[in-house]
Parts: structure tokens; sequence; C-alpha cells
């Protein structure tokens, strides 16, 4: 990560992302609509009236080759620059400080520090079954005097990076740094 | 619109070969010219939006093992999927598409 720079004696602890489980689920359109072609003779089909043009879908001539073709290029475009988001936001957990990275879109990027001395709560919240079954949580760190927390929602495992916060916390001197 | 036989593909190397390549049905109202440019238009845009996103890659995430296979993944399907467009050919996709 180039937006922040490890200072002496710093180093990375943990570097969280989004529960993959839930970016399959963001993909999940993307799929959808990658198979809508391939669909689409079975669905006129279906219906008597519109029946007849099931043939026109077989994608046998070049223009409709074509058309399927950009159709798939420009869905599987979408879907990798999905994972591409996905991939650039983090939280970045050090031995001194939280790092949230929010990659709004291209161009659109916020890092925040938190130093741990000043971290004042943090909770873990796990609710559902599914995400009880797949360990997804949100994490929410309050900071001192900051009206603004720390949240990250649907990362695995959100107990641990607690812990792991906690323990930094309580290790690590306070600096007398803020946000 | 009469089915077409698919013409023999010969592998292409570069994508300025593989624009050439581009065969449509003649007598479409003239729309072979207009087809090539909207093909030559949702590539251009691919390669904007592309280049975008690897920027971004590099850039933020140069330090990762994923980088540049994410990169490299997303070339390789890319161009596999304009060679469908353009030749009918899909190389390892060639089984899923018609």
């Amino acid at each position: 990560m180039k937006e922040f720079e490890l200072e002496p004696g710093e180093h990375v602890v943990m570097e969280s992302r989004k529960h993959w489980f839930l970016f399959l689920g963001e993909l999940l359109p993307y799929a959808i609509l990658l198979a809508f072609p391939f669909a689409l003779p079975k669905l006129l089909a279906l219906v008597p009236a519109l029946a007849s043009h099931t043939a026109s879908f077989t994608y046998q001539t070049p223009l409709a080759r074509a058309v399927l073709g950009v159709w798939l290029l420009i869905i599987w475009t979408l879907a990798w620059s999905a994972f591409t988001r996905y991939y650039l936001n983090a939280w970045v957990l050090t031995n001194q400080r939280i790092v949230d990275i929010k990659q709004h879109g291209y161009f659109n990027r916020e890092v925040s520090s938190l130093f741990l001395p000043r971290v004042q709560d943090v909770t873990t919240d796990v609710s559902g079954v599914l995400p009880s079954l797949l360990g997804i949580g949100d994490i929410t760190v309050q900071s001192a005097g900051a009206v603004d927390e720390f949240r990250m929602r649907g990362i695995p495992r959100p107990e641990q990076m607690r812990d792991l916060i906690l323990k930094y916390v309580s290790t690590e001197p306070a600096k007398g740094v803020g946000v | 619109m009469p089915d077409q036989p698919l013409r023999p593909f010969s592998p292409p190397s570069i994508p300025s070969d593989l624009l050439g390549q581009l065969h449509l049905p003649t007598g479409m109202f003239s729309a072979g010219a207009a087809v090539t440019w909207v093909l030559y238009a949702v590539f251009a845009i691919w390669a904007l939006y592309t280049l975008v996103a690897i920027y971004h890659w590099l850039r933020y995430s140069h330090a990762s093992l994923i980088a540049l296979p994410a990169i490299a993944a997303h070339l390789f399907i890319s161009f596999a999927l304009m060679s469908y467009t353009l030749s009918g050919h899909a190389f390892f996709f060639a089984s899923y598409l018609p």
C-alpha cells in the first residue's frame, strides 16, 4: 500500500477485506447477465407467441456472434472491476494504528488512520445464521474525542481482529498522535 | 438473415490483426461499417477502462501478489472474448460458446 509508509518499528499485523462470500454475492448480478444470452432461447421457447424467434439466438451468424462477444466482454470487464474495488478496499492493522482504505470508485479513494492509543472501544457484531456459520461480521472502533468511528462491514472473523486491536492497544504506549 | 459458414480461423498475433478479421454479412443496410465502428468504440472504451483499472492495481496494490495475476487474467479473458467477437475463435472458451 503506497498511501502510507510504515514508520520505524511499525509492522503490519493483519490486513482484512470484506468476506469472500459477500463478494460472491456482489458477483451474482454479473453472473445472471452473463448467462442471460444463453438462457434467452430457452426462455423464448416457453412463450408460444415468441417461440418462433428462438432460432434468432443461436449465435451462428457473425453479427450475432459479435453482439454476444461484446456483451460478454462488457459483463466480464464490469465483474473484474468489481473485484478490483473489492480488493482495493481494506483495513490494515499495524502494531501502531488502524488504516482504513476505502476505494469508492476509480480516482475516488479515502485513506484514514487511527492510532491505537486513541482507541476507546471495539465492538463486533455478528448477526444472522449465515454470518454466524461463515464467521462474517462488522467491527466498529470508537476513538477518543472523534465524532467519526471506524467501521468495517462484512469482514471475516471480526473477533480475531478485535482481539488483535485490543492486544496492540494494551501494548502500544500512548504517543499523543491523533486521527 | 441467412446463416453463413464460419471463416477458417488463422491465429491472430496482435489486436490490430484481430480487428482486420471482421467479416460481417453484406447487404445489411450497409451496416458492416457501422458495426465495425461500434466495435472499435467498444474496444476503445474497454482499453481505457482497463488502463484505469490497471493503474489502480499497480498504484495501490503494487506489493500484492494478486495484482499481476489479476491483470493477466483480465487481459487473457478479454482478448479471448475479442477474438470470439471478431473471428468466432474463442480459444479455451470454445467449448462453452456457440
